[in-house]
């Protein structure tokens, strides 16, 4: 409040209402420093009353818009980066592609290659999944000299952040048994990628 | 007590003489902040509704969606309700693959009544491969489990992988062109 001045005697309020009764109470909570009659006082506040609103009004128009936009810009569709970032999804794609061609390809005499390339690619479960499937794999192949070549057809990025990913993937099997025709699969798989020292590791791979 | 004095008539708010009012300078200093935080806001929303990588997620999310139902509609027929069903395949296609259904529609349905088969479908998994927004169009692939029930045996379940085209329309993304992802063409 008010304390200008040597007359003042304790809090400044107290000595307004003091030298001024009639107004000092209501000047005191308006801040005003001059009191001087009723009318001219309410015909100065307008422009401090308006002042007041245009400036709420502004900062709440302000955040208005600022939050729409963000709505607008953060949505479920916007976090999610296939395609909106090509270089990624076209690098995600690239790496577990080749990824899944290694992994899953194989001859008769070359089963530990096929393992070696795939603790490179693969990672966290899986690995696992894979080892599982890989010592049933390995035995087959070894007794009916088998050799299976994985391409991928199509792969497409379902969901893709900085630093995971979601595929599918559509794959063609070809088996070979020595002495028989060819056979070739279809198959479809989900995998989940992760991105890890600037390289793309596939952590996940399931069956659609 | 000073500026008590000086400040007496009615239009004056400020000292008259370069003394300004600090309460007057604050509040107008605010007033200014607060034009600013409206301009920067409205600039926020525009830059937003502007936003070409935002748009293109959307179309991208759209354009999913409108794929992976077409392509159910597309894998879903029951014989006892035909019409529905056939003109729901119509409703989900444009171009060339619409006007194959609208010719073979008789044929099919002929078809189907004599094989009394009720086929669902599941959308497993879908993603679309590539989006061009300019000329609307885009790619999708569906991995989708089917199951065919004739009026003898036990259903037949097959899963399937699916290439489909979609063609942006007034009525959204229609499927323009769909079919199954070759087998053996890579390493055949």
């Amino acid at each position: 409040m008010s304390s200008e001045g040597a007359t003042d005697i304790g809090p400044g309020t107290e000595a307004d209402v003091a030298l001024d009764p009639g107004h000092g109470s209501e000047e005191a909570e308006t801040r005003a420093p001059d009191p001087e009659d009723g009318a001219d006082v309410s015909r100065r506040r307008w422009p401090r009353v308006l002042g007041a609103l245009l400036t709420v009004a502004l900062i709440a128009t302000g955040g208005a818009l600022y939050a729409e936009g963000r709505q607008l810009r953060d949505t479920p569709a916007t976090a999610n980066l296939a395609l909106t970032d090509a270089e990624a999804t076209t690098r995600v794609t690239g790496d577990v592609s080749s990824a899944l061609s290694k992994v899953f390809s194989y001859g008769p005499g070359a089963t530990a290659t096929t393992r070696a390339a795939a603790t490179e690619v693969l990672a966290g479960k899986a690995l696992q999944q894979y080892a599982t499937l890989f010592g049933q794999v390995e035995r087959q192949s070894a007794d009916q000299k088998l050799t299976l070549t994985t391409e991928v057809v199509r792969a497409g990025v379902t969901r893709l952040t900085d630093d995971s990913a979601h595929l599918l993937v559509f794959l063609d099997q070809v088996y070979e048994r020595r002495g028989r025709a060819p056979t070739t699969a279809s198959a479809q798989l989900t995998v989940v990628a992760e991105l890890r020292e600037g390289r793309w590791w596939i952590v996940e791979i399931g069956s659609t | 007590m000073a500026r008590r004095r000086t400040t007496t008539a009615n239009t004056e708010t400020s000292g008259t003489t370069g003394r300004r009012n600090p309460l007057l300078l604050a509040a107008l200093a605010l007033v200014v902040c607060a034009a600013g935080a409206a301009g920067w806001g409205g600039w926020q929303r525009y830059e937003a509704s502007h936003d070409d990588a935002a748009s293109f997620a959307r179309a991208r999310d759209d354009a999913l969606a409108a794929g992976e139902q077409a392509v159910q509609n597309m894998n879903t027929l029951d014989h006892k309700a035909l019409e529905q069903g056939l003109d729901s395949w119509e409703q989900s296609t444009t171009g060339d693959l619409h006007r194959q259904l609208v010719d073979g529609r008789d044929d099919f349905a002929r078809q189907i009544a004599e094989a009394k088969t009720v086929s669902t479908a599941k959308v497993l998994s879908g993603a679309v491969t590539e989006l061009d927004q300019r000329a609307g169009r885009a790619g999708v692939m569906v991995a989708l489990r089917v199951t065919v029930t004739a009026p003898r045996g036990e259903p037949a379940v097959k899963e399937s992988r699916l290439l489909g085209t979609l063609t942006r329309t007034s009525g959204g993304w229609k499927l323009s062109a769909l079919g199954q992802a070759p087998v053996g063409s890579t390493a055949g």
